[in-house]
């Protein structure tokens, strides 16, 4: 869409709600349904839809005739999310923290079951943010995620969920480099629900014994909690 | 919660979708679209074209050489925005042989494939026999003792070594030879038929367009002359057999395709104008000249000009033969892969990602047709003329299949509207009516071509009735599907058993 101009506003509004129309429809709709859904000239449905290919928003099914959302349209959702910040007393204890922890530290926050980096440490960044949010079960994060979720299940669920029994947190060991790994703590709100999480992002060996960076995590999960939820 | 934050939020699963494309092996996204609309604008080969091409317009169409270059340019646009009609929808490298299985099923589908691998072969056959010919022609120059015979078998086998090398070593390389080779050509051409229309003067508007003439125009000579000018701009498709190797293919391929046309068809009319008036002005008769260009060069005291306009045409040929390769050989991979040619074709190099198995098996046939033809003692020009009419006939039978194919493709997809239907439509009567004018003006010129045209339709009917058994409906004009990983929710499933 790099030839928008400001003439154009209905192009905009159309083309969002073709991507709404696909998501309400579901994967595999055809051209003639959207168009039919929306109430727009067939034409210009046709026009929209290829140029939304185009771009890769959506993507054509195998046999061309239907159309599903395609995975670029995550980016739309992590443009839109409100940017948050922490306040200075919570800020404080996450320095704190960092002082003293050998690796990254970082604040997540858990909206609509995905992930959003509240405060990604400064000096040690996260090895693929992109990442993070496309594929989170394959981090600590994003495996608190899928334990709080009743309904996953499988070995990777049932590791998680026993590391989370064990030693209050979430792990992955060498799964996306040989030598890293993370650990997750969670945080959680009054009523004890999950509501976002306190990262460490390191070398390996810090991960397969988590109990020394935990003994340093754990104390400031509990001092952030009621500063961030 | 709207429904496109919902599905964002915890995407359904999305199965269908292969984990890899069916084209794996190419290499992926790499050029852009000055280097897709260089790989067409290459098969086209303006430059020489719109050298040559004028006289023979002249021929048949003498006082609307203009018009006639129009119309070929608006037929060339319809058709360029009917190939666009598939290029908008899926990505792919077979061309309009891939675009004709998806709309008209196996048997059409073979049929394009067959008169494309005809068009691109001979006319990078064509290429490499006019390259050698301009490039012995300026040696000549340098070196007057030269065996001319033996000096262009010489060319042509080097043009052939080196449109190898830098097919095999990348698309990059080979985009990157054909975008600069062309524009060379094109900027030495552009240049002289500015410096000739500075010196010929004012021009008369009336003479170009054929109205001062008695009787106004005269639609048959304008359908003729149109025939022949469609000729110059066959190739401008090139660019959609590089679907998978270029950045943002479903925008690109069209922009480029276009593009090509409107940029041949500038030029054309630019050297139309040019040696019309230069004629018009020199009260000499431009279909009697033999070399108008150079012809008006020495009028005008520009002698030494021809030697750059011969650069020129030697580079465009050598560019239209990278241009025309380029894709014969990505469409004979694509048939590869969709199991009509052997799996050995569908290799490709493990580091350039390029066809190179294809690039191995075409050359040698696209060098040693034209060196058989000289070995047999045909002239060089014969030999061209007969190259770049089968090639010409070979695209033009691609063209009125895939217009077509365009509006029945529409239809199976669920998405005809009017315009294009009838743009296809037209386009393909206007094609067919084009290729029987030709066929007819070659009879009657002896009917060297109509004959090699009609073995080859032999042969190919007798191949792909034998074809067509071995190929369910549906089974061909596999394309660069999206894989799972491009899909929200995307989960990939085994779909091409077949697929190594």
């Amino acid at each position: 869409m790099r030839d928008l101009s400001a003439r154009q506003p209905g192009a905009v509004h159309s083309a969002l709600s073709v991507l709404e129309a696909v998501a309400h429809l579901g994967a595999g709709v055809s051209a003639q349904r959207i168009s039919a859904e929306l109430d727009l000239p067939r034409a210009t449905t046709y026009r929209l839809l290829n140029l939304l290919v185009e771009d890769e928003y959506l993507v054509r099914t195998p046999d061309l005739a239907g159309f599903a959302l395609g995975a670029k349209v995550t980016q739309l959702a992590a443009v839109a999310a409100p940017p948050v910040r922490l306040s200075s007393a919570a800020r404080s204890v996450v320095d704190d923290t960092r002082r003293v922890v050998r690796g990254g530290v970082h604040v997540v926050l858990f909206v609509d079951q995905r992930v959003v980096v509240v405060d990604p440490d400064p000096d040690f960044p996260l090895s693929d943010h992109a990442r993070l949010l496309r594929e989170p079960a394959r981090y600590a994060l994003g495996r608190l995620l899928l334990v709080e979720d009743g309904a996953a299940t499988g070995a990777e669920v049932d590791a998680a969920r026993a590391d989370l029994a064990r030693w209050g947190a979430t792990r992955q060991c060498g799964e996306i480099t040989a030598t890293g790994g993370c650990l997750a703590v969670p945080l959680r709100d009054g009523a004890g629900a999950l509501a976002g999480a306190l990262g460490f992002s390191g070398a390996r060996h810090r991960v397969d014994d988590p109990s020394e960076v935990l003994a340093q995590l754990r104390p400031a999960a509990d001092a952030l909690a009621p500063l961030v939820v | 919660m709207t429904a496109l934050s919902r599905a964002i939020a915890r995407p359904d699963p999305v199965a269908g979708f292969g984990d890899r494309s069916p084209l794996h092996g190419l290499e992926r996204r790499r050029i852009g679209i000055v280097d897709l609309a260089a790989q067409s604008v290459a098969a086209v080969a303006p430059a020489a074209a719109a050298t040559t091409v004028v006289l023979l317009v002249a021929g048949v169409a003498p006082g609307i050489t203009v018009p006639a270059i129009v119309a070929a340019a608006v037929l060339s646009l319809c058709i360029a925005r009917t190939v666009g009609v598939f290029a908008r929808r899926f990505a792919a490298a077979g061309g309009l042989y891939t675009y004709a299985a998806r709309g008209l099923g196996t048997r059409a589908g073979l049929a394009t494939g067959a008169a494309l691998v005809t068009g691109y072969a001979a006319v990078a056959m064509f290429a490499l026999l006019g390259g050698a010919y301009y490039a012995t022609y300026l040696l000549a120059g340098l070196w007057p003792g030269l065996d001319r015979p033996l000096a262009t078998g010489a060319t042509l086998l080097v043009e052939a070594a080196l449109v190898a090398f830098v097919l095999v070593r990348g698309i990059r390389v080979s985009a990157r030879a054909a975008l600069v080779v062309e524009s060379l050509s094109v900027v030495l051409i552009v240049v002289l038929l500015i410096v000739l229309l500075v010196n010929i003067g004012p021009v008369d508007v009336g003479a170009l367009v054929g109205v001062s003439r008695s009787g106004g125009l005269d639609p048959v000579a304008l359908a003729a002359g149109a025939v022949i000018a469609l000729t110059a701009f066959v190739g401008f498709e090139s660019a959609a057999t590089l679907g998978v190797e270029s950045i943002s293919p479903l925008r690109n391929v069209p922009r480029a395709i276009t593009g090509t046309v409107v940029l041949s068809g500038a030029l054309y009319v630019l050297a139309a104008v040019t040696q019309v008036a230069g004629f018009t002005a020199l009260d000499a008769d431009l279909a009697a000249s033999a070399s108008p260009v150079n012809d008006l060069a020495a009028a005008y005291g520009l002698g030494g000009w021809a030697v750059v306009a011969d650069v020129g045409i030697a580079a465009s040929f050598l560019a239209c033969g990278i241009g025309t390769t380029t894709a014969l050989v990505r469409v004979l991979f694509a048939m590869s892969r969709d199991g009509v040619l052997p799996p050995a074709l569908g290799r490709t190099h493990r580091r350039f990602g390029t066809p190179a198995a294809a690039v191995g098996a075409a050359l040698p046939v696209i060098a040693g047709v034209p060196l058989v033809l000289l070995g047999v003692g045909v002239p060089v020009r014969d030999a061209m003329h007969v190259t770049l009419s089968v090639g010409a006939a070979g695209y033009i039978v691609s063209y009125i299949l895939v217009c077509v194919a365009a509006p029945v493709f529409l239809r199976r997809i669920g998405e005809l509207t009017v315009v294009p239907a009838v743009v296809a439509v037209l386009s393909a009567g206007a094609l067919a009516a084009s290729l029987v004018a030709f066929f007819v003006d070659d009879a009657a010129a002896g009917g060297g071509v109509v004959l090699v045209v009609g073995v080859l339709a032999l042969t190919a009917a007798v191949v792909i009735g034998l074809l067509r058994r071995r190929h369910a409906p549906g089974s061909i004009g596999r394309y660069d599907e999206p894989v799972a990983a491009q899909v929200l929710g995307g989960v990939p499933s085994p779909r091409h058993p077949d697929d190594a």
